[in-house]
């Protein structure tokens, strides 16, 4: 029989019974879809984390004050506290001089209210380091970062993120660059427009793009490394040298060993004083992908079970089909056909319904992470890949559980057919 | 018509030819010893009651079936040799079947239907097309091609299915009681149909449980548990049988 008929011929077949057909490769729809759709919805989420920390920077330690819990005499007090916590000088100059150490930017927030009139915006005013722009993977959208003699000579300048812009300012207003910004009294001439689109958040700062920058020396020369925050009734005295080291280093291969020279430091420095954090984005990377592995691997079995489930399903239909079917068998015998045209026949019919409950399961997941997408705003992302061996696993399944039954098939005996009914 | 057989126009040739059904510790002699010649271009009917062994007989000839011991050769064919594969291309290329049911696809069309042996014979979509329509021609359904056989009467259907069992340009077709399920009329319609194209030169065995068929036949074949008690070509002097 030639190929081009066999495949009319189970393809006609399956045509004759199109709810029979869809119905029997429900379970393989079923399974596809399902692991299509959690695969595109876990990439997207795979991707935008990856995304964000892999925008700190995969050869970066960001080290990072943290706030000690208070302790139950502070809280009581309803007077004016004083605490001292976070990133020191000291720990600047020591870190500065380990091995395996590019550069540090270090990052000090002055802990001001930012008002647009009389309301308060969640910005930050902070104290960077020369290499901020650079090792924050911001960009300069407008007007210069600062120049070396700005820090030399301490001025009173300032770099905005783009959402500073956005806030501070009216829609539409041009020169921006150029002109000022007040700050619980102090001016700042605005030098440039910084922007971070690739998601970088740093803990306990947040983006780049919701900070006011000014340089370091600036920011020591007005406030020193007090600041000084009232709420309700209470005033705090936070003393704080800086909130954030970007550490740049050298050599990636090396970052483990750095890390932990500097939490080994870290650690006897502070004492028993739990007030800084570190995070090595490349670890995060490393984690994050083991997580997203061990993931797959769920999923995956979890797809083996229901295209299984699935095949079992249609092989047991074909095996009824078969049985249904044995006069048609037993006539084509008759009339000339091969054992091994039946066989194909049938195995062919199994193989173009689970490939056809491939196809469906395809167009049912991507609607789902599309559907997913539209509803919850949550990313997904279509993998080609996926849609290739979903497909390639469904005719495997057809082959797999389709070969029995057309075994079965071809093993018929004509005779019957020729007995009168 | 018959006319008395030469050696190399014996189209069909059993000899000694048995078969014994293996039920467990039962065996069920069902052929016992048949010795039969079909010359080419004859009309035969092989007769018997059921339980006669012509049901046996019948699938032995058509190839669906083997004997377990004897002879068969078919058109210079031994046919006891031969494996499954070979079975089916001979069923496909040397014998037209013909059913009491018809056995016609129900899903397929008229000009479908005739095609299927063509399809299992490798031949090429073209040929199958010309050749479908020239045989429902040949048994007055030209008309029909694209009906289905719903949409057919059970005489109709039976010319459909002649027409299917000649596509290959049989040996011989083998009918089983091909008016079986049909009314009087028809059914003389079909033996006119079968007359024609014996007529024109095909090899015809016909089997059957009616007695008023005789008349019909070249050559008349009675069985009887597994025998042959009567073969009409005996009168004519074949010196091979004993009866």
């Amino acid at each position: 029989m030639l190929i081009r008929d066999l495949f009319r011929l189970s393809f006609h077949n399956l045509l004759l019974h199109k709810v029979r057909s869809t119905l029997t490769s429900l379970g393989v729809i079923f399974g596809v879809g399902s692991v299509i759709a959690m695969l595109s919805i876990s990439e997207g989420a795979k991707q935008t984390a990856l995304a964000q920390i892999e925008a700190m920077g995969i050869d970066k330690i960001i080290v990072f004050a943290e706030k000690p819990p208070p302790t139950s005499r502070e809280s009581s007090d309803q007077g004016s506290v004083s605490e001292s916590y976070g990133l020191t000088e000291r720990d600047f100059g020591h870190i500065n001089k380990m091995d395996n150490i590019d550069r540090i930017t270090p990052l000090r927030n002055a802990r001001k209210r930012i008002l647009r009139g009389l309301r308060p915006l969640d910005l930050k005013l902070v104290g960077v380091g020369q290499s901020f722009l650079e090792d924050s993977a911001s960009t300069l959208v407008r007007g210069r970062w600062f120049a070396p003699a700005d820090f030399k000579n301490a001025t009173n300048v300032c770099v905005i993120g783009s959402e500073v812009k956005r806030k501070m300012f009216t829609l539409g207003k041009t020169n921006i660059v150029g002109g000022t910004l007040r700050v619980e009294g102090q001016v700042y001439r605005i030098v440039g427009i910084i922007e971070n689109d690739i998601g970088t958040q740093y803990p306990g700062i947040g983006s780049p793009n919701d900070l006011i920058c000014i340089p370091m020396v600036t920011s020591n020369a007005l406030f020193g490394n007090y600041a000084i925050t009232r709420e309700g009734r209470s005033t705090q005295i936070s003393i704080i040298d800086y909130d954030l080291f970007i550490v740049r280093v050298l050599d990636i291969m090396h970052i483990d060993d750095t890390s932990k020279r500097i939490i080994s430091y870290l650690q006897k420095a502070h004492s028993e004083n739990k007030d800084w954090g570190l995070l090595v984005p490349l670890d995060l990377l490393k984690q994050k992908e083991q997580t997203q592995n061990i993931f797959t691997i769920v999923m995956g079995s979890i797809a083996g079970i229901s295209l299984i489930v699935g095949g079992i399903g249609i092989m047991n239909i074909m095996l009824a089909s078969v049985y249904e079917r044995r006069k048609e068998i037993g006539t084509r015998r008759a009339l000339g056909a091969q054992k091994l045209d039946i066989l194909f026949q049938f195995l062919i019919e199994t193989v173009f319904l689970t490939s056809l409950g491939g196809v469906l399961g395809i167009m049912l997941g991507l609607g789902i992470a599309s559907l997913i997408t539209y509803y919850t705003g949550m990313p997904t992302v279509y993998l080609w890949w996926s849609v290739v061996l979903s497909l390639l696993i469904s005719s495997l399944v057809g082959v797999v559980f389709g070969t029995y039954p057309a075994w079965k098939a071809a093993q018929q005996n004509p005779i019957d057919v020729l007995r009168s009914e | 018509m018959a006319t008395m057989a030469e050696n190399d126009s014996v189209i069909v040739k059993l000899a000694e030819l048995r078969k014994t059904y293996f039920t467990g510790p039962l065996n069920v002699p069902v052929l016992k010893g048949i010795n039969l010649e079909i010359s080419r271009g004859t009309f035969v009917g092989i007769l018997g009651t059921s339980g006669s062994g012509k049901s046996t007989l019948l699938n032995i000839l058509g190839m669906l079936d083997v004997p377990t011991s004897g002879h068969y050769i078919l058109d210079g064919i031994a046919v006891e040799k031969l494996n499954d594969t070979d079975l089916a291309t001979i069923r496909n290329r040397k014998i037209g079947f013909i059913f009491q049911n018809f056995n016609l696809f129900a899903h397929l069309t008229v000009e479908q239907n005739i095609e299927v042996p063509m399809v299992y014979a490798d031949k090429p979509r073209h040929y199958r097309k010309q050749r479908a329509a020239e045989l429902a021609e040949q048994v007055g359904l030209g008309h029909r091609l694209k009906h289905r056989p719903s949409q057919l009467s059970g005489g109709e259907c039976q010319r459909i299915a002649i027409a299917r069992s000649l596509s290959n340009d049989p040996a011989f077709l083998l009918a089983d009681e091909p008016t079986g399920n049909l009314d009087e009329k028809t059914s003389g319609d079909i033996l006119k149909l079968i007359h024609q194209l014996n007529d024109r030169g095909a090899t015809i065995i016909m089997v059957t449980h009616n007695p008023a068929l005789e008349a019909h036949f070249d050559q008349v074949i009675r069985l009887r548990d597994g025998n042959i008690t009567h073969d009409s070509l005996i009168t004519f002097g074949s010196p091979e049988h004993v009866d």
